[in-house]
């Protein structure tokens, strides 16, 4: 049983029979903590590549969806299909000015979107892509990544102080507002899974979604927890700040929101860093009650590269839901976000959660 | 809560939903409507006001498009022994006057609306451009 992506590494180094050499170089030189390093190190680096891949290929599929539902074609030039549309976004932003408004914080200024964007990469390490496609098994996995990601509204807060500008202000200050009032649901809603697994590592949730119910139904925590999923979804789409609740950037009334007054690179991290995010709750809406990696065991093909599959077509199920209602719906109300969140979201959370600790105390849900 | 107590369903957001699948998926009589401009083209219909074509047969040279032409863009000039028109797009409002008063139907306009170019004067459109010879049908 190979536990994580560094496992995997030796592994698959043993099996080309590398490793053993490798390790007995590394030893004779008495330092076979930099071979441990190296491994995590690529690990981390391909994390960073797949994420920054998906987050290009994110762009790319957001304008075609949108593209989509309004009868057009979307970027259709660049490469086949337009597919090459977000490396030449990509150079247009580098090429871009980077401007510095001249009464702007610099320090906070430039360090902003650094706080957003390492935060947006850091959820991705207890995150399972697959059987034993794990940066690291926290055992307090989904703690961490609700704490990893409190701490975006900060980062927002300081871009938008640092700017010196009413509508970057205004716009930190609504996304603090909003993320701080649907953290609380997101967390109860991810509370009930707990109760059902009696773990919080993101393994062991994948690993108690992996049976299915006369042979045929999965059991996922959706079919278990309907609410807790539709809470969740809600909380996270919300946390996201996507369009039916994107005050932080809402086009018409504030400008861009906090990062107005941002250009070039610093605009991108910011841009980067919200799709990082989509890619990352969606992962984690999948984890916690879609069942993660699980699916069919398929002959011959090692169950790493089925469970990645699985996984990456259930995240692009949910990434795509959330765009399709990111076309369909308006935006809602400042008022009636924070009544959503703070009279309807929270109650309903923690009814779900009164209904789910008694049946899991009485010993009906499992 | 009020509203909220009406909508618990969302029923509103799902028909929404529903609205835009139907366009993602094509259902119904939902193409999609954009045309990929420089690599395809619109069909323009037969009574487009495009560029001007002079037939070179028919053309008396007589001046009355000159005359009628409400910004003065059609000048006649001489070229190979008879008079044509020589039309100056950049003036032209593309009204279509000229091509109504025409005594011998020798003037019409076609479909060309790529027209934008360079210089002012290569937009002085004279009768070596215009000109076309009618097959003549006995």
């Amino acid at each position: 049983m190979i536990a994580n992506a560094y496992e995997l590494i030796v592994y698959i180094l043993t099996l080309f029979r590398v490793y053993e050499p490798l390790l007995n170089v590394f030893q004779a030189l008495g330092a076979e903590y930099v071979l441990r390093i190296i491994i995590v190190l690529v690990e981390i680096a391909v994390l960073f590549v797949f994420v920054l891949l998906t987050v290009m290929f994110l762009t790319w599929m957001e304008r075609k969806v949108v593209a989509m539902v309004q009868s057009r074609y979307g970027p259709m030039v660049t490469g086949p299909r337009g597919l090459l549309q977000p490396v030449m976004d990509g150079v247009k932003l580098i090429g871009k000015e980077d401007i510095i408004p001249a009464k702007a914080d610099r320090w906070i200024f430039t360090l902003a979107p650094f706080i957003v964007f390492i935060p947006a990469l850091l959820v991705f390490i207890p995150l399972p892509f697959g059987e034993s496609l794990i940066i690291s098994d926290l055992r307090v996995g989904l703690l961490y990544i609700i704490a990893i990601s409190a701490i975006s509204p900060i980062a927002i807060l300081l871009a938008g102080w640092a700017s010196n500008n009413k509508y970057s202000l205004m716009g930190a200050m609504r996304a603090v507002a909003q993320d701080i009032s649907y953290t609380i649901p997101l967390a109860l809603a991810a509370i009930a899974v707990v109760l059902l697994t009696g773990s919080l590592s993101m393994v062991d949730i994948v690993n108690a979604q992996g049976g299915a119910w006369f042979g045929v139904i999965p059991q996922w925590f959706i079919f278990i927890q309907p609410l807790g999923f539709i809470l969740f979804l809600i909380a996270s789409i919300a946390e996201m700040g996507r369009i039916p609740f994107d005050f932080q950037e809402s086009e018409s009334e504030l400008v861009a929101g906090f990062f107005t007054e941002y250009s070039g690179m610093k605009f991108a991290m910011f841009f980067l860093a919200e799709y990082a995010h989509l890619f990352a709750v969606s992962g984690i809406v999948v984890t916690l009650f879609l069942g993660g990696w699980t699916g069919p065991v398929l002959p011959f093909i090692p169950v790493q590269i089925t469970s990645l599959v699985y996984f990456l077509i259930k995240t692009y199920a949910v990434i795509f839901f959330a765009m399709w209602l990111r076309d369909t719906v308006p935006r809602v109300r400042i008022d009636q976000l924070l009544n959503l969140g703070w009279k309807i979201m929270v109650p309903l959370a923690l009814l779900n959660l009164l209904v789910t600790g008694f049946l899991v105390t009485a010993g009906v849900m499992v | 809560m009020a509203w909220i107590s009406k909508n618990w369903a969302m029923s509103g957001i799902i028909a929404g939903l529903i609205v835009t699948l139907k366009h993602v998926l094509h259902i119904g009589n939902r193409p999609t409507v954009t045309v990929q401009y420089p690599y395809e083209r619109m069909k323009v219909s037969p009574r487009f006001r495009g560029l001007h074509a002079v037939d070179e047969n028919a053309c008396i040279g007589c001046g009355i498009c000159e005359i009628n032409c409400p910004n003065s863009t059609i000048q006649i000039v001489k070229y190979n022994t008879k008079w044509y028109p020589q039309v100056n797009i950049g003036m032209c409002l593309f009204c279509g006057l000229c091509v109504d008063v025409c005594p011998m139907n020798a003037m019409k306009m076609t479909g060309n609306y790529e027209l934008a170019d360079y210089t002012r004067e290569s937009l002085v459109y004279g009768p070596d451009r215009l000109l076309f010879n009618k097959e003549v049908k006995q």
